[in-house]
């Protein structure tokens, strides 16, 4: 915990709130929120942000007005979350509600990861303590932990044959599913086999009886595809499997009987696909994160613990998790089976983990950190628009969206603002020379974003550790504008 | 001489012996999974394998008993003590004990853990079509591979050299990346696969990095090259790659795709995400909402494709190829694009390694100028050692890695020596030598035949399809008749074994060779030290230099021949399973004939 939130109880309580995520909007508000729909309209935020270089009340702030608290430059310099977890939940916060208010655009791909994540953070914020860096322990590597469990069987005085096939015994599943497997020119039709899953591979056989003999179908699911089909209102809990081989791909689907029998085919479906046995330590969790996305989804669809047969729409589902265009788009029962297929892959990272995580997809967005103004340029008869992101200015076609030409931050001279006809001037190497009035805001508002950029690249390259002190004279005299002077 | 292998199994612990069942079982299921066309000769050639690897055991597991019995012994002793201890109550005993103990299984698992990797002997190509085999074991990665290749072939460690996968039936390549692991790679390849690996210099490789501003700054839709300062690249790497996440190049293009089993190309227009290729939907634009997602990099590689335009129809030649890396035949689930030209493709190749593998692509490359800043460095340092290893070469030659270094041996000398082991071998096993002149013959044929692309060459095949030089070896297992056959080789041999050595290598007096890295030595009598798998690339250009004059084709043939006749499916593809270390056992046992020959 960084000092000056050590200093009283009130501080401390400030900061366990602030490194806590919130609890995810309900659709409704993030539908009722204003959305920007073009790129002037998110220009027109910019021109709200207060002058850092006065203070509030110079700037008619009075007591009782709300504020918002916002990360206005898109550099994240030197976030470590072991000594920010502040920041890193603020920043996380942010990119939130960029996403589901369509700040940030994304892919639908992107949006199902994004959800995903959501979810995961959000369940482990319920269950795990944030400033309790304890929450993300190291789990022990699979030596240490087959040292001990072999200390533990020794300890007990077992037999010596129990000890070591306790070290060698990977368990197996045994069950009669439902297999499919699409061919050319056949019918879907879901036969029952007796299938047996030991280490990483899948074995169909006609019959239990048969089980000694050559399966129908044998296959190695390291490296596999797993793609869950659920369909909780209609009992359907289906794995499709694509399984790499030397030909191609082959496709067999397993249909289960409730989720009890689903959690456990998937969760040993999953681990053999990144190569691991149900011997390994995150089977256990694997199966229950399964049954608990299900059960929720059911608790959020449905009243009751069993699932009416009947087709009752389906309420929220996963529909939160999503902004409002993916929300119309589909329908919560198309979404859950794809938030689930996302959340087996982040399912196992830490809560420090998943924020970063979803910070880190976030800004491999090419919308993300863009910080729009409406702009007209010198010899220019129309309004274009300016992205200034961090490291470069965009000049952006206003009508298509397009990006025409880019600046980089490296490459700038200087830059001159005249306050009074609220035109910028900036020059580039090469005597490239660039002049725009700013009409979408102050001019003041686009000097603190360059001043901002420029004063943040000036920082020395992140080391271990907390962060060298920011110069705050360097940041004023970079942003303050003529009031500095 | 026979006698002397078994007389030193005997010396070994029980437990050492397990490892020997171990060894031999999975050299049995390798043979009979291979060609049933084998002999008693074969078996007799089998067996000699066997007791080099024996012999090689026996080496390495009298070292190591000193340290720890085997596995299942010390975990016997340990529940032993264990009822002991129960009676008697000595907690403090019992402490300290259970601390040796952990120590003990600790050491064990990871002996364990060491005796079970994987090895493979491969053929690498070279660009002048003359071919090097090495042994790449299960933790090695591309990286690895390539400095061990750079130590044999003394080339200059330029960060473009790369190791190349070649599909001749699916007419694609790709570079390996330097930090994919090789074995995992190729153990996807098929066993009768015709898939090549190879040593060049690719520019493409970490072309992102020398210009960075081709690919982050182009102007969409020029193809003209920038030039930009070191400080500002650097910057922009800085920005690109090392930033909380990696800025991946913005591309869009109108790109042809292949439709599933047609050979019909529709243009559609694409655009690269970090997430993944997108393109636009008909009747939509390109805003992020309304892109429909063509595919997601987790699961698949990059390659190039070749010559589509005759195989496929392709629009243009410049293609590429997305697929599981596990799929080898053609199929559906392979994605086909093609590029306008090749600086769109160059472009897009680059992109989506970016996309894939993010910042260890930096990694990679920072790794890879440190390793040739050491190479340059090396050779300027390097003339003062020559003096130092005469002797010792031909007991350090060995290297695990599968090439013998015997370098110090004079000319005149390797011939000798050859004899002797032709000589020699009929008598341990009638028929060893049969199956030795298989692959010498070839070499030159191989040379004459081709320069372009050389053809898909089978080693075990090679027994029957080379016609004439075989035969007459099988026919005559003297060492009259097999000497000849295998001399001619060495001639050409020694230009293709090394690439390109620039003229000044040949300078350095040739009979350096440096320190051999932990290893076996040839000579079998010594306690070889323990045999840590992945031997530590020696710094590089310290063998790079010396080496070319005095490499010899003399001493190498043998033991080339042996592994490929033998081995009997080494193919080009050079992949095999459990094929151990045969080459260097069996140049062991060789040495050992050798030796006992001549004293």
């Amino acid at each position: 915990m960084p000092p000056h939130f050590s200093d009283s109880p009130e501080a401390t309580a400030c900061y366990r709130m602030l490194s806590l995520s919130q609890a995810g909007p309900s659709p409704e508000t993030v539908m009722k929120s204003p959305r920007p729909g073009s790129l002037v309209e998110k220009g027109q935020i910019n021109s709200r942000w207060l002058d850092s270089s006065l203070s509030l009340m110079t700037q008619d702030v009075q007591k009782d007005d709300e504020l918002w608290l916002r990360f206005k430059y898109y550099t994240f310099f030197d976030l470590d979350p072991q000594y920010d977890t502040v920041r890193m939940t603020q920043l996380y916060e942010q990119a939130r509600w960029a996403l589901l208010l369509e700040e940030t655009d994304c892919t639908e791909e992107e949006t199902v990861l994004f959800a995903a994540l959501q979810y995961h953070i959000e369940k482990l914020s319920l269950s795990t303590d944030p400033t309790d860096p304890s929450g993300d322990a190291p789990t022990l590597d699979d030596l240490d932990s087959a040292l001990s469990s072999l200390e533990v069987k020794l300890e007990g005085g077992t037999a010596p044959t129990d000890m070591l096939e306790n070290l060698t015994a990977i368990p197996e599943l045994r069950e009669t599913l439902r297999v499919f497997r699409p061919r050319k020119l056949t019918l879907k039709g879901f036969k029952p086999h007796w299938v047996v899953f030991k280490e990483t591979s899948l074995s169909c056989y006609r019959s239990p009886e048969e089980a000694l003999g050559e399966p129908v179908q044998q296959l190695n699911l390291k490296g596999c595809e797993v793609v869950p089909d659920v369909n909780l209102s209609g009992g359907k809990f289906c794995i499709k499997l694509l399984v790499p081989s030397r030909e191609g791909m082959s496709e067999v689907h397993l249909r289960c009987e409730d989720e009890k029998q689903y959690a456990r085919w998937m969760g040993a479906c999953r681990l053999a696909a990144r190569g691991r046995t149900m011997a390994d330590s995150t089977y256990r969790a694997e199966v229950q994160n399964i049954l608990t996305f299900l059960q929720q989804q059911r608790a959020g669809s449905t009243s009751g613990p069993t699932p009416s047969p009947s087709p009752a729409p389906d309420g929220a589902g996963p529909t939160w998790l999503f902004p409002p265009r993916y929300q119309k788009r589909f329908k919560p029962k198309q979404l859950t089976p794809r938030v689930l297929e996302a959340y087996q892959n982040v399912a196992q990272l830490s809560l420090t983990e998943a924020k970063m995580r979803f910070l880190k997809a976030w800004q491999a967005l090419p919308d993300f950190g863009i910080t729009y103004f409406v702009v007209r340029f010198k010899g220019s008869r129309r309004d274009e628009v300016l992205g200034i992101a961090p490291g470069r200015l965009l000049r952006i076609d206003l009508a298509v969206g397009d990006v025409v030409k880019t600046w980089r931050f490296s490459s700038m001279r200087q830059w001159n603002v005249n306050w009074d006809s609220r035109q910028v001037a900036i020059e580039f190497d090469e005597h490239i020379n660039v002049a725009f009035a700013v009409v979408s805001a102050g001019c003041k508002v686009l000097h603190e974003f360059l001043g901002g950029y420029i004063f943040l690249s000036t920082r020395a390259r992140p080391g271990p550790g907390p962060g060298p002190v920011p110069d705050e004279q360097l940041f004023h005299k970079l942003t303050g504008g003529h009031e500095a002077l | 001489m026979c006698q002397q292998n078994p007389g030193e199994t005997v010396r070994i612990v029980p437990g050492a012996e397990e490892a020997h069942r171990k060894v031999i079982f999975v050299l049995s299921t390798g043979k009979s999974n291979s060609k049933m066309e084998q002999t008693s000769d074969e078996i007799d050639e089998m067996f000699s394998n066997l007791l080099g690897e024996m012999d090689m055991l026996t080496q390495s597991l009298e070292v190591e008993t000193f340290q720890l019995s085997s596995p299942k012994e010390s975990t016997k002793e340990f529940n032993f003590s264990v009822g002991f201890k129960d009676l008697n109550g000595l907690v403090t005993m019992e402490q300290q004990e259970a601390q040796a103990k952990t120590d003990k299984i600790k050491l064990a698992l990871e002996k364990l853990k060491e005796a079970k990797v994987k090895k493979l002997v491969v053929k690498v190509h070279m660009n002048d079509n003359s071919t090097k085999s090495l042994m790449v074991d299960e933790r090695q990665v591309a990286r690895d591979v390539l400095d061990n290749l750079f130590e044999k072939t003394h080339c200059d460690c330029k960060v473009d050299w790369c190791l190349y996968e070649v599909y001749p039936e699916l007419q694609i390549e790709r570079f390996f990346e330097d930090h994919e692991n090789v074995v995992e790679v190729l153990s996807d390849w098929t066993r009768d696969s015709e898939n090549k690996m190879l040593f060049l210099e690719k520019n493409e490789k970490y072309a992102v990095f020398k210009n960075p501003q081709n690919f982050y700054l182009a102007n969409k839709g020029k193809n003209e090259s920038k030039e930009m300062n070191e400080k500002n690249k650097e910057a922009l790497l800085e920005e690109s790659f090392c930033g909380a996440s990696v800025i991946v190049p913005e591309l869009e293009a109108a790109l042809y795709l292949k439709e599933d089993g047609k050979k019909s190309w529709k243009r559609r227009y694409f655009l690269l995400r970090a997430s993944g290729i997108y393109y636009v939907p008909k009747g939509k634009t390109k805003t992020s909402r309304d892109l429909a997602c063509f595919i997601q990099f987790e699961n698949v590689n990059i390659y190039y494709g070749t010559q589509y335009r005759v195989k496929y129809k392709a629009p243009t030649d410049h293609c590429f190829v997305l697929k599981h890396p596990q799929i080898q035949k053609e199929s559906q689930y392979i994605k086909y694009l093609c590029c306008d030209d090749q600086w769109t493709l160059h472009q897009w190749v680059t992109g989506i390694r970016i996309a894939k593998y993010g910042k260890t692509l930096y990694d990679n490359y920072k790794r890879a100028v440190q390793r040739a800043g050491l190479a340059a460095r090396w050779t300027s340092l390097g003339i003062v050692e020559p003096a130092v290893s005469t002797g010792s070469s031909s007991t350090g030659a060995a290297q695990a890695n599968g090439q013998i270094h015997h370098a110090s041996k004079e000319f005149s000398e390797a011939p000798k020596q050859a004899e002797i082991a032709k000589e020699k071998r009929p008598n341990v096993v009638n028929n060893s030598s049969s199956a030795q002149p298989v692959i010498r013959p070839q070499k030159p044929e191989a040379k004459q035949a081709l320069q372009p692309p050389p053809p898909p060459q089978r080693r075990s095949s090679a027994t029957v399809s080379s016609p004439c030089l075989p035969s007459k070896a099988k026919r005559g297992s003297t060492a009259s008749l097999s000497d000849p056959i295998s001399f001619p080789a060495p001639p050409p041999d020694m230009g293709s074994d090394l690439p390109p050595p620039p003229p000044d290598f040949y300078e350095p007096p040739p009979d350096f060779v440096p320190p051999p890295p932990p290893s076996f030595s040839n000579s079998t009598g010594d306690l070889a030290p323990p045999l840590p798998p992945p031997p530590p690339p020696p710094p590089a250009s310290v063998t790079s230099k010396p080496l070319p004059l005095t490499r010899k084709p003399g001493p190498p043939a043998p033991k080339r021949q042996e592994n490929t006749g033998q081995v009997g499916e080494t193919k080009s593809t050079g992949v095999e399973g459990g094929q151990l270390d045969f080459m260097s056992d069996l140049r062991k046992a060789l040495n050992k004939k050798r030796g006992d020959n001549t004293s």
